[in-house]
């Protein structure tokens, strides 16, 4: 179990977070998300999740991710 | 330094804020200069015209970023509130065009207005939510931003981000300490209220620990740097509060469950009252009007925002006093709390025996030989206090030592087997006890803890231990009692003891003699005639806290065992479980409050909007007041008293 934090860009109402945490746990090998719209911070609990993969939901959102923290 | 998120996106809704009513105010103007005035200042379809090229910028490019994550949520099924306001404010600029046709009435004006009034209400909810994290970054800003490193006997300054492990810096007094280190020279009192919320300054002398960005105050100290960056104990509790500030509170998942299925279902509705009212009413340019009402009124922000909100504004008002909520969760738990359970050791006590009598049957020096030389092998807080009080300078050879988990030591010394331990002990190895009985319970009954040493079956004597109470401990046990809270304490002590401490502490109920691993036991038992919050040190309770509703974690000076509690309170003092408490349940309360009216304002303002009641303009306004007044009314528990 490894855990990823990404900064999100954009999110600014409460259905975009809740948008980019389904988006998130749909992602192979996530166990579980917490997206918080306040600290623009998602904390994602994985087995072996890819970075890219991750990245890439949270685009399909309409978002960015501006920064990993490991 | 770089701009935080919060910043840019504020300076980002401030531009589109000046922006937008830039060429919103000509709209206004031309829309009602000659409905006011009865002044015709040009032809009513010029005027369209007009209104169509201002407003274009106001919905197209001040409102880019809004349409494209709007759109985008549409296309992708992720519906969000962007997506309602980009359909609301572009079907009514087109309504522009039709009217220009004679098709329908013309909200092209409006869709600006919409778009104008909905930046303004995001830049001050940006600011208000930029204030609620305030206390946070107060936090991030304490750290010093320069070091001045000795070497070879020279002093350098350098910036904070190249100091490395183990260089030695200098602090004069009034100057922050650069990071956490321990000290290597001189001596000082220093400020550690930033981080602990204990105001009296700490003595620090040669080999104690210091925390970064604490405050020098009157001596020289040079320190040797332990942590650095990301380690440092400040950017553990900052990380802690962020990520706290992440987590959920139980009653928010109804209102997650709303603001997931809001959007779809507005849109659906807003549908509904188009052709409803172009059935009914045959008005195909109200029609339009009352759906663009019910797509710019719904918030599910209002909603959304209602809890973290407060939690942010709570933990961080936390944080600052030296109390970390880990997870939302505790805030909302500890209002059903009904008992508080406190360990008592380190806890309640300072966790620093010390020996108060000895009473030996023979020689006292032999029987401090014995236990002296016994204890030097165990770790525990009582072990040492005897070693110390021995101070011996020669040890006797112990083998075959063995450590009986909550009851005492044994080993051998030459040909005797030495038994030092309680009374339960003596019992199972069957020692007789009746010259110190009376000793013992002189002792127990004024607090202290027992050790009773034997050697080769004979009794040697008794030493006795007292561990002091804490300050704050009595005030903040009767400030619990008076809120109506039950107190208990949970001890290995045996029951004369401990039954002492309580009633100086004024603790109601008592649960002696218990094994270290069963008092998660205990606290599972007393689960069961309701919520139990437990308060004890994390690192030997860790069971306990996890066992009980609310743990809450007791830190010692530098150390702050994360992973134990709920609450971790930093500074290691009872008056911070009240603290903690008051917290909570005023942070919860205020969860509450938002709730309601973030559930009230959307339950009233929908209908009116499909009644046809509100205008789109004055349906955006109250949009928008909707969630400043749920960030607003979180910033005001900062002005609620700890």
């Amino acid at each position: 179990m490894t855990k990823i934090k990404l900064i999100i860009k954009g999110m600014h109402c409460a259905s975009c977070a809740t948008n980019v945490e389904r988006s998130l746990s749909k992602v192979p090998g996530v166990k579980s998300v917490n997206v918080s719209l306040l600290t623009h911070k998602a904390v994602i609990e994985s087995e072996n999740a890819k970075e890219d993969d991750l990245k890439k939901a949270v685009s399909r959102t309409g978002y960015s991710v501006v920064n990993v923290e490991k | 330094m770089e701009e935080s998120i919060e910043e840019q996106e504020i300076n980002s809704w401030r531009i589109k804020l000046i922006w937008g009513w830039a060429l919103t105010i000509p709209i206004v103007f031309l829309m009602y200069f000659g409905k006011l005035t009865g002044i015709e200042l040009m032809p009513e379809i010029a005027m369209q015209i007009a209104i169509l090229i201002f407003a274009f910028p106001v919905i197209f490019v001040v409102g880019y970023e809004t349409l494209k994550g709007g759109f985008k949520g549409l296309v992708g099924f992720y519906f969000n509130m962007d997506s309602l306001i980009s359909l609301g404010t572009v079907i009514a600029y087109f309504t522009g065009f039709l009217s220009i046709a004679n098709l329908s009435s013309d909200y092209s004006g409006i869709s600006a207005m919409i778009m104008a009034i909905f930046v303004a209400g995001k830049f001050i909810e940006s600011k208000a939510r930029g204030r609620a994290s305030q206390e946070i970054r107060k936090l991030l800003e304490l750290g010093a931003k320069k070091a001045r490193i000795v070497k070879k006997g020279k002093e350098i300054e350098i910036d904070i981000s190249e100091l490395q492990i183990n260089d030695v810096f200098v602090v004069r007094p009034g100057e922050k300490i650069a990071t956490d280190g321990i000290v290597v020279k001189g001596q000082s009192a220093v400020d550690e209220s930033m981080v602990t919320g204990e105001s009296m300054p700490v003595d620090k002398n040669v080999k104690d620990n210091v925390i970064g960005a604490t405050i020098n105050q009157d001596g020289i100290l040079y320190i040797k740097a332990t942590k650095i960056g990301k380690d440092t104990f400040l950017a553990h509790i900052i990380d802690l509060v962020e990520e706290a500030q992440g987590t959920k509170v139980p009653i928010q998942k109804l209102a997650d469950k709303i603001t997931g299925v809001f959007v779809p279902v507005i849109l659906g509705l807003s549908l509904l009252t188009f052709i409803n009212w172009y059935a009914f009413a045959g008005d195909f340019g109200k029609a339009l009007g009352t759906s663009i009402s019910v797509l710019v009124i719904a918030c599910p922000c209002a909603l959304g925002l209602a809890t973290p909100i407060a939690l942010m504004v709570g933990s961080g008002m936390g944080a600052k006093r030296g109390i970390l909520i880990r997870k939302g969760e505790a805030i909302q738990t500890m209002k059903e709390v009904k008992t508080i359970v406190f360990d008592k050791t380190g806890t309640i006590t300072k966790g620093m025996p010390e020996v108060t009598d000895v009473f030996a049957l023979g020689k006292e020096n032999y029987l401090l030989e014995v236990a002296g030389s016994m204890e030097r092998n165990s770790d525990h807080p009582i072990a040492k206090a005897v070693v110390a009080h021995a101070n011996l300078k020669h040890y006797k050879d112990v083998k075959n030592f063995k450590t009986i988990r909550g009851k005492g030591l044994e080993g051998m010394i030459g040909k005797n087997k030495v038994v030092i331990g309680n009374e339960g002990l003596m019992k199972e190895k069957k020692i007789d006890l009746k010259k110190v009985s009376d000793a013992i319970k002189k002792y127990q009954s004024s607090g202290k803890s027992i050790l009773i040493v034997a050697s080769g079956r004979e009794l040697l004597g008794v030493i006795a231990v007292a561990d002091a109470v804490k300050q704050d401990s009595i005030s903040a046990i009767s400030e619990l009692k008076q809120d109506g809270y039950k107190t208990i304490m949970i001890t290995g002590d045996n029951e004369i003891t401990a039954k002492a401490i309580a009633k100086e502490v004024g603790i109601d109920e008592v649960i002696a003699e218990v094994m270290p691993e069963d008092k998660a036991e205990n606290v599972k038992r007393l689960k069961e005639n309701g919520m139990v919050a437990f308060v004890g040190d994390g690192i030997n309770d860790a069971p306990a806290l996890k066992e009980s509703n609310v743990g809450i974690a007791m830190g010692t000076g530098t150390d702050v065992a994360i992973e134990a509690g709920d609450i971790v309170l930093v500074k290691g003092s009872l008056e911070g479980v009240v603290q903690a408490i008051r917290l909570s349940k005023a942070t919860f309360s205020k969860i509450k409050q938002n709730l309601f009216w973030a559930f009230a304002y959307n339950v009233v303002a929908i209908p009116l909007a499909v009644a046809g009641i509100l205008h789109p303009v004055v349906a955006e306004i109250a949009m928008a007041a909707s969630s400043i007044s749920v960030v607003g009314n979180a910033n005001l528990l900062r002005n609620k008293r700890i």
